[in-house]
């Protein structure tokens, strides 16, 4: 098990480099320049020409990426460009904000998608069955921002119970975790409930009928938990996409986080922070999938068999 | 006994419902203000080196010279100056019994310190006409100029010139600004978190406030909470359920929306933006002079004003700003509506009237291209343009880039015509979008003319005080105008909305904006 954790491990540094290159070529291929919103009407082609030159602007592709790349393994970001402070900084100020609003929404859909799934498979194609389908198609179609100003109007101004924005008090946090959070639900209803029938027709489960054991015991403690693997990858699979997916939501809720910032630095063309930014995101993805894998290995036997 | 723990449940859950609802309660001379939404993200309040301030900013630092709605200069931290004649000195008389919020007397001595922190920045130019600043006696300063600079003032009652307390400065570094920041204003720095809000509280010790507010300090307000909120539909619902209790900038678009609500005032107050369509004096058919004026003339402001902003705001008839003095010029050089002069000057220029509504020119149809950014205000603006385009028989096609790339397609010169808006209340606009040395973007126009960058020259450093320089600016001005490298537009307003029932502000608002000169004034209603 150790020895599969470490290679997994080995093999994301040739990913990672991959997705550097990729990373940096996007932002410096696309058209638009930092320095367009850093001089200011009254200045001349001379300050230009200087402000080119203290941020290295002006050395070709290849000495950029590899001046940014002998920093980033140095553990230095570099320094933001338009927003003139260390790129380090600034994500440390975003990141707790995006992990809250991740992490939450993340534990109410698998919570609130496991149980409704598992609700669903009981009452397959019944009323009941129907209703919550019907409800995650409706989740996982709304676009996010709408369904989030949604939320405002009923939640805040008609009811007044949650703040209609912000990042001050843990209530504001109700909305935003509920908006990602539903649109997440509706992917996990949809695996756990196939995954549950699928279970459900294994020859083990008849073999539990035949020895008497309830209905609802069997779903619970085999069917479920049998139902659960595909479930957890889906789940590990999303916690990089909760991170960057939030974007949309933390403009709506004038929520600070990584979202917010990557939109900022990429409409001004801000190449360290949205390089970072974009790392961030990556890495999430990338460590997500290698947590998925592991998970599953732990919770799956014949996974670990295989390993050896 | 299961119903009674469900309705238990529920009282329990209102309740934790109600407490949340009860957390952003407001109390007496505290206010909460939303930013524009442009200043979302302003990364630090240190005005020497930042690239972009927000209003907060101007609330933490005092400026030597404060400007008015009118565009006229009033006395702040320098209590009165006088230009030589000839602009090669100028001297300023400091006000007495200033300190920063750190203790630290603001005296001369402070001057020429603050003056050499700014020679490191980006920001420089706006202080690269000061040769030498010398220290006459403790609440004097002359500075001796390299070439007159009559737009000094101007850059002194900007806030990037704002002036920080230079020992603290030197020995935050980088913090400086984000999380301490030490100035002479009205309002301390108390917390700032980037993207979210800025906390303020009153500095007591205040008693130098500009002679434009009615109050000189200090503050009435005791605590201020700037948010920042990128979203204006968020921002407008947190104003209508009491959540804040000012917007700093109101889109257009909500006017109606906000008036309908009993509680909430819209202020309209003039802006400092131009809508305009830049004329490309390269690309065939603008080459010909007649065909850019027929284009200019086709374009109907009045209706602009009146069918896509609800009459809010003014029309635009030459380049500039109405507040600014360089935007009266001669009445024959006005550029308005006259839909018969541009067919006229369409024939003259040999492009006839095809059946088809689209004029034509030995076979080949008048087509070009008009160049847009993607957002909601500018589409709309554009194809009421294009409309108004056909109507004379000029058939414009609408491509539309996002805002940040189509300063790059800007540089590659192949536009025609292009809507944009630009916001700035300084005739030197003129020279940044029409000098011939920044072709392509910001000079859209591609505009290189001899004449008129003799006249530029003379309007940019050839003038030795502000009387001289207004004079020159507008001769160019005039004659940029005469050349039709565009066709002005539309001049909106700002528009701020508060809380009535929350908010006491003063019946007229001093100052280029609703800012430091207002908050002194403004009360909380207990």
């Amino acid at each position: 098990m150790t020895a599969y954790i470490v290679r997994r491990l080995l093999m994301l540094v040739p990913v990672f480099l991959a997705v550097s290159v990729v990373i940096f070529l996007i932002i410096h291929l696309i058209p638009g320049d930092p320095v367009d919103n850093l001089i200011k009407i009254g200045s001349g082609p001379e300050q230009r020409a200087a402000i080119v030159a203290r941020y290295g602007l002006d050395r070709s592709l290849p000495e950029q990426y590899l001046i940014w790349l002998a920093g980033l393994l140095r553990g230095d970001l570099g320094t933001a460009i338009v927003a003139q402070r260390p790129v380090s900084t600034l994500i440390a100020q975003a990141l707790p904000h995006s992990l809250a609003l991740g992490g939450l929404s993340l534990l109410v859909s698998a919570g609130a998608g496991i149980v409704l799934g598992a609700v669903a498979m009981r009452y397959r194609d019944g009323p009941i069955d129907q209703a919550i389908m019907g409800g995650v198609l409706l989740g996982s179609t709304l676009p996010t921002f709408w369904l989030g100003l949604l939320m405002i109007l009923l939640f805040s101004v008609v009811l007044g119970w949650f703040p209609v924005s912000g990042a001050r008090t843990w209530s504001s946090l109700v909305l935003p975790v509920m908006t990602i959070g539903l649109a997440g639900t509706a992917l996990v209803v949809r695996v756990t409930r196939i995954a549950m029938i699928e279970a459900a027709q294994k020859d083990f489960v008849l073999l539990l009928h035949a020895k008497g054991l309830s209905p609802s015991r069997i779903r619970l403690r085999h069917v479920l938990r049998h139902a659960l693997t595909p479930v957890v990858t889906i789940l590990a699979l999303r916690i990089g996409w909760i991170l960057g997916g939030a974007v949309t939501v933390e403009v709506v809720f004038a929520r600070p986080g990584l979202g917010t910032l990557l939109i900022k630095a990429l409409n001004q063309h801000d190449y360290p922070v949205v390089q970072a930014c974009l790392l961030m995101l990556a890495m999430a993805v990338m460590l997500g999938t290698l947590v998925g894998d592991i998970l599953q290995a732990a919770i799956d036997p014949r996974v670990r068999a295989n390993l050896k | 006994m299961r119903k009674l723990l469900a309705k238990a449940a529920l009282a329990a859950g209102i309740c934790f419902a109600g407490l949340c609802a009860a957390v952003p309660a407001v109390f007496a001379q505290e206010a909460t203000i939303v930013f524009n939404t442009n200043e979302v993200g302003a990364p630090t309040y240190n005005p020497i080196k930042a690239s972009m301030l927000n209003a907060a900013t101007g609330l933490i630092y005092d400026m030597l010279v404060e400007q008015d709605a009118d565009l006229s200069f009033h006395p702040h931290l320098a209590e009165s100056w006088e230009e030589a004649a000839d602009g090669m000195s100028w001297v300023f008389h400091l006000k007495k019994g200033v300190t920063f919020h750190n203790g630290e007397p603001f005296n001369a001595q402070t001057i020429p310190a603050w003056l050499e922190l700014f020679k490191e920045s980006d920001n420089a130019y706006m202080s690269e006409a000061i040769d030498k600043v010398e220290v006459v006696d403790d609440y004097t300063v002359k500075f001796a100029m390299k070439h007159p600079d009559p737009n000094l003032l101007y850059n002194l009652s900007s806030t990037f010139m704002a002036i920080p307390e230079p020992k603290a400065y030197k020995a935050l570094g980088d913090k400086f600004g984000v999380t301490e920041a030490i100035g002479t204003g009205p309002y301390k720095l108390e917390s700032f978190n980037v993207g979210s809000e800025t906390v303020l509280v009153r500095n007591d010790a205040y008693t130098w406030g500009s002679p434009l507010s009615k109050n000189t300090g200090p503050a009435k307000i005791q605590k201020l909470t700037f948010r920042e909120i990128a979203e204006e539909s968020t921002a407008f619902l947190e104003l209508k359920t009491g959540g804040v209790d000012m917007l700093l900038g109101v889109p257009t678009d909500f006017m109606g929306e906000l008036k309908s609500e009993p509680n909430i005032t819209v202020l309209t107050l003039p802006g400092s933006e131009v809508a305009y369509m830049s004329i490309n004096v390269t690309s065939a058919p603008f080459t010909d002079i007649k065909v850019r004026e027929a284009a200019a003339f086709a374009i109907n402001q009045q209706e602009i004003l009146d069918s896509i902003y609800g009459g809010v705001g003014a029309v635009a008839n030459t380049f500039l700003i109405s507040a600014l003095p360089e935007s009266q010029v001669d009445p024959k050089y006005l550029v308005k509506y006259d839909p018969e002069r541009s067919k006229t000057l369409l024939d003259e220029a040999g492009w006839k009237m095809a059946d088809d509504g689209i004029r034509a020119k030995d076979g080949a149809p008048l087509k070009v291209s008009l160049w847009t950014q993607s957002d909601t205000s500018f589409r709309r603006l554009s194809e009421v343009v294009q409309a108004q385009l056909k109507a004379v028989g000029i058939d414009a096609e609408i491509t539309s880039f996002d805002s940040s790339s189509i300063r790059d397609q800007y540089k590659s010169g192949k536009q025609q015509l292009a809507v944009r808006s630009y916001e700035w209340n300084n005739a030197d606009i003129v020279d940044w979008f029409f000098g011939g040395d920044r072709l392509g973007y910001p000079n859209t126009s591609m505009f290189n003319d001899p004449k008129a960058e003799e006249l530029r020259k003379k309007a940019m450093s050839g003038s030795a005080n502000s009387e001289q320089r207004q004079a020159n600016f507008k001769t160019y001005h005039e004659y940029v105008l005469s050349q039709f490298p565009l066709a002005p537009i539309y001049q909106p307003t700002v528009n701020v909305a508060y809380n009535k029932d929350r908010l006491v502000l003063p019946e007229q608002i001093h100052g280029t904006e609703v800012g430091p000169v207002t908050f002194m004034d403004m009360t909380v209603k207990e």
